[in-house]
């Protein structure tokens, strides 16, 4: 007897089609998994074989072959399990074949015959919004969330063939508050619900009011989240650059629906916990540690393309803290999806497509003291020069903001006085955004050249400004650009939605700090 | 071989360069073996051809000196030095000779051979010696570039130690009077005040070995238009031990010592202890008591020594007649707006960033970034790696 049943696998990022074709036929007892299955997949036999058990059915004494279509791609992971096991049922005539036709499973299978949750279900419920998905109660207020189409849960597999013969009633409402009967299950669920609201709670719980004095800097962080301009925040130990960087996630507006989509898609396919709501709604910060390798910053993987930080940070913040400490391939590796948005990750079997368009913080100190102040500085011009050879000329170039940050003095410590609120930023943020959209259809940084005529043209003391700064040789052909889309941010925030003007345009030009300025032997006027 | 080196070193020069280059043998052991020996004797006598003087034979004894020097005085070790002298043009003078700087000669502690590049008449001019911190400011560098053109431009010799920050900045300044006036005047180095000086640099390690490296061409100019000193043979590295030494020299050559950036410890204060020694006036140029790089000087002002705020201070201390000093200032920059001023009165000392600028004069900061934007248009401010300085001095 013949089954067919619908199912998906998870590749990178993205969820792709697989049909399971189980034929139990005449011949010795056996069991086979045909179409390139991994070593997860392969084990799914005795899962199975076990769950089928425990459920109070019997295991064919029948020469089984699954198959898993289309044979070309691999398919990984655990996720097949319940397919495998309601299509040798409906080989088994114990359920119909006829129902199948618009239900699709995606569930792991426990021994005692229980649904466990997997990682990916969004993406996985994306890839089959043609039927009506069946997943694991604890994947299930994702996948609603996630998916135009219906989605129901059940406890076990014997209320999954209950249900398709219509014996019992689906579930489709939120389990996470039922008690459910796996205790190990419940145990595991609540686990990572306790560690995902402790992730979220150190970034939410940090506000920009905390910040004393650095006028600069928070400026600096409020026009990178308003016009998504990459920034680089140089300054001593001690001066605050984590603490800032910390606080711009909380300035990014929340997620648009489609953006929540693609980053619980990200963040659900490397098993990170989606929050209750279902979907992630808040703008991700990601922040690894400068020891990361070249695969977990981009993504990659053998057979499973996992994404790396890098789509981790998608639609958020990408923070790298020490940045001169990370590998320079790392960092070189960085500039593509800088400037395209998306990852492209290649191997000999497959090739994936991640995106990548996250808002790049990074903090570095000015030198190896890291002091950096003329005077105080004791590092001498060999070592300061070897140190900034650390970041190539082509990634400082895709900073548009370079901030200085120094250590705030004793009064402003200890003083009683708190800055603004990131809610009153953010607000200011969210105006400035929706202007720019409004306008041009994207953020600032995105503006291409032939736009920046057009909506930022220069007032005629700013253009005199920006002339010197080229004649000057200060400026390049690209910095030139850069300079002029900060500045158009700026003027934004500033409420002036026109013409950009000499003080926007300066304040654009004083973020945008030459590291290698001071080494330079100037000439000096007589 | 000798018909060689008469061309060039005689073999008086010679031998003593080669004594020069033995290992441990410091300026006080070179003095004793030339002072007892002449220096074709005291090579025979390292190489244990001749008999030394009981003084020199005492000293030989002295933890196996003698047989260290013996097994390193070679005939190779002579033609090395021989060389490096030829390759780079590299000249001698002896302790003694008439050709001997005047100035060094009654010194406490005269270096018994100096290796020189250039020429020597440039220590005939009123010496000052200029010295400080290698980190320098960016206003230290340009007070320091402004004190060696305008000292050099008066006829003074400015003699400093080619190291980085405020000594290679001295020079630079130094320089450019000598290059500007050699031009304007058709070759006669003379400027509005009568002779330009050249100027002197003096160094640790041996005249073909350049250190700092990015000071090649420093090194270059300093000796084809003044001249360059060093008590070290040639070849030899800059190993710390020589620093202090060449401080004395630099110390010994300054008739009026000025310390224009220091921290309170480095080398700039041996060399002023140096000079105390030998009863030069050290002056100090006074910093913001915020001012890390200027601890050293502030210091030494509260110590007693006299401050410097211009060429004037130093040229009186000199004796010499400062009247025309003031008669052009080399401030060109454009008067400020009383706003402007007073800006920049508020931030004058130490180096700030964009943020104390806002927080200390309370602009708003987009007023704050074209405010600065101008003063750098107009020369008042610098900035360096995203550190602003107000400069004084223009």
């Amino acid at each position: 007897m013949f089954a067919s049943v619908r199912s998906a696998t998870l590749l990178g990022v993205r969820g792709s089609r697989v049909d399971v074709e189980v034929h139990a036929g005449i011949g010795l007892p056996g069991f086979t998994v045909v179409g390139q299955p991994d070593e997860v997949c392969r084990e799914s036999r005795d899962r199975v074989r076990a769950a089928l058990m425990s459920s109070g059915f019997v295991w064919p004494t029948r020469r089984v072959t699954v198959n898993l279509a289309p044979t070309g791609d691999r398919k990984s992971g655990a996720c097949l399990d319940l397919a495998i096991a309601i299509g040798l049922l409906a080989s088994q005539e114990i359920v119909s074949v006829e129902a199948l036709g618009e239900f699709a499973f995606v569930a792991e299978l426990g021994l005692d015959g229980s649904l466990r949750p997997l990682r990916g279900a969004t993406p996985l419920v994306l890839a089959l919004t043609d039927r009506k998905t069946i997943v694991a109660p604890g994947n299930f207020a994702e996948a609603r969330a996630a998916t135009p189409s219906e989605v129901f849960c059940a406890q076990n597999l014997f209320d999954v063939v209950e249900c398709l013969a219509g014996r019992g009633v689906w579930h489709n409402e939120d389990h996470d508050k039922k008690s459910t009967a796996n205790s190990s299950l419940k145990c595991d669920a609540r686990r990572r619900e306790a560690t995902s609201v402790s992730s979220n709670k150190q970034i939410d719980e940090v506000d920009l009011a905390d910040v004393q004095g650095q006028p600069v800097a928070r400026q600096a962080l409020e026009i990178a989240a308003a016009g998504a301009h990459h920034l680089l925040l140089v300054g001593p130990p001690g001066a605050g650059k984590t603490m800032l960087a910390e606080r711009l996630v909380g300035l990014l507006p929340p997620l648009t629906n489609d953006e929540a989509i693609a980053t619980t898609m990200i963040h659900s396919s490397v098993h990170l916990e989606s929050p209750n709501a279902g979907l992630i709604r808040r703008a991700p910060y990601r922040a690894p540690h400068h020891s990361s390798s070249m695969v977990s910053m981009v993504g990659g993987g053998t057979a499973l393309m996992r994404p790396g930080e890098i789509s981790l940070a998608s639609n958020g913040v990408l923070f790298l803290d020490e940045l001169g400490e990370f590998a320079p391939t790392v960092l070189d590796a960085l500039r593509q999806p800088l400037e395209q948005g998306i990852v492209r990750l290649a191997r000999a079997r497959t090739s994936v497509v991640m995106p990548a368009k996250f808002l790049l913080v990074a903090a570095t100190n000015p030198c190896p003291c890291g002091e950096g102040s003329p005077g105080v500085c004791t590092c001498d011009d060999t070592a300061r020069a070897r140190y900034l050879r650390r970041f190539s000329g082509p990634l400082l170039d895709r900073f548009d903001l370079r901030v200085a940050v120094s250590r705030p003095n004793t009064d402003e410590l200890v003083s009683p006085q708190r800055g603004e609120s990131t809610a009153e930023v953010a607000g200011r943020v969210a105006a400035a955004r929706e202007l720019a959209f409004f306008r041009s259809g994207c953020a600032n940084s995105a503006l291409s050249r032939e736009q920046l005529d057009n909506v930022a043209p220069l007032s005629r003391t700013a253009e005199k400004l920006l002339r010197r700064e080229l004649e000057n040789g200060r400026l390049s052909g690209r910095g030139y650009h850069r300079v002029r889309r900060v500045a158009r941010t700026v003027a934004d925030l500033d409420g002036a939605p026109d013409v950009v003007n000499e003080e926007h345009l300066s304040l654009a030009l004083m973020m945008r700090v030459d590291l290698a300025s001071g080494l330079r032997t100037r000439e000096l006027k007589f | 071989m000798s018909v060689n080196a008469t061309q060039f070193l005689d073999a008086d020069h010679l031998a003593a360069s080669a004594l020069s280059a033995l290992p441990q043998i410091g300026p006080k052991r070179l003095s004793t073996l030339l002072r007892y020996h002449d220096p074709q004797t005291a090579w025979a006598v390292v190489q244990g051809r001749a008999k030394p003087h009981a003084v020199v034979a005492a000293l030989m004894q002295e933890s196996g000196l003698g047989a260290m020097w013996r097994a390193n005085a070679t005939e190779s070790l002579r033609e090395q030095i021989l060389g490096r002298c030829k390759k780079v043009g590299i000249r001698v003078v002896l302790h003694g000779e008439s050709s001997y700087p005047s100035c060094l000669k009654n010194d406490l502690a005269p270096p018994a051979v100096l290796f020189y590049l250039g020429d020597l008449k440039a220590l005939d001019a009123r010496r000052v010696g200029m010295i400080g911190t290698r980190s320098a400011t960016a206003s230290g560098r340009y007070f320091s570039s402004h004190l060696g053109f305008e000292l050099t431009a008066n006829g003074v010799c400015v003699v400093s130690g080619l190291a980085r920050g405020i000594d290679a900045w001295a020079h630079r300044g130094a320089l450019r009077a000598c290059e500007k006036f050699l031009n304007l005047e058709n070759k006669k180095p003379k400027s509005a005040f009568g002779e330009v000086a050249t100027p002197v640099g003096v160094v640790a390690s041996g005249l073909d070995y350049v250190y700092p490296k990015e000071h090649a061409d420093l090194w270059r100019q300093v000796a084809q238009t003044g001249a360059l000193l060093s008590e070290s043979p040639p070849g030899a590295p800059p190993e710390a031990f020589r620093f202090p030494l060449r401080n004395r020299i630099l110390a010994a050559l300054s008739e009026v010592l000025v310390v224009v950036e220091s921290r309170d410890k480095g080398g700039s204060m041996i060399t002023v202890d140096e000079a105390q020694k030998r009863d030069v006036t050290v002056l100090a140029v006074p910093g913001s008591p915020r001012n890390v790089a200027a601890v050293g000087t502030n210091l030494l002002v509260q110590q007693g020594c006299l401050p410097v705020i211009g060429v004037d201070d130093v040229l009186v201390a000199l004796g010499l007649d400062n009247r025309r000093a003031n008669e052009k200032s080399f401030d060109s920059r454009p008067r400020l707006s009383e706003q402007d001023a007073h800006l920049v009165a508020v931030m004058v000392g130490a180096p700030f960033t964009l943020d104390e600028f806002v927080i200390r004069t309370s602009v708003p900061l987009l007023q704050a970034a074209i405010a600065l934007g101008r003063l750098e248009a107009l020369g008042w401010v610098v900035n360096n790696s995203g550190w602003w300085e107000v400069i004084e001095f223009g």
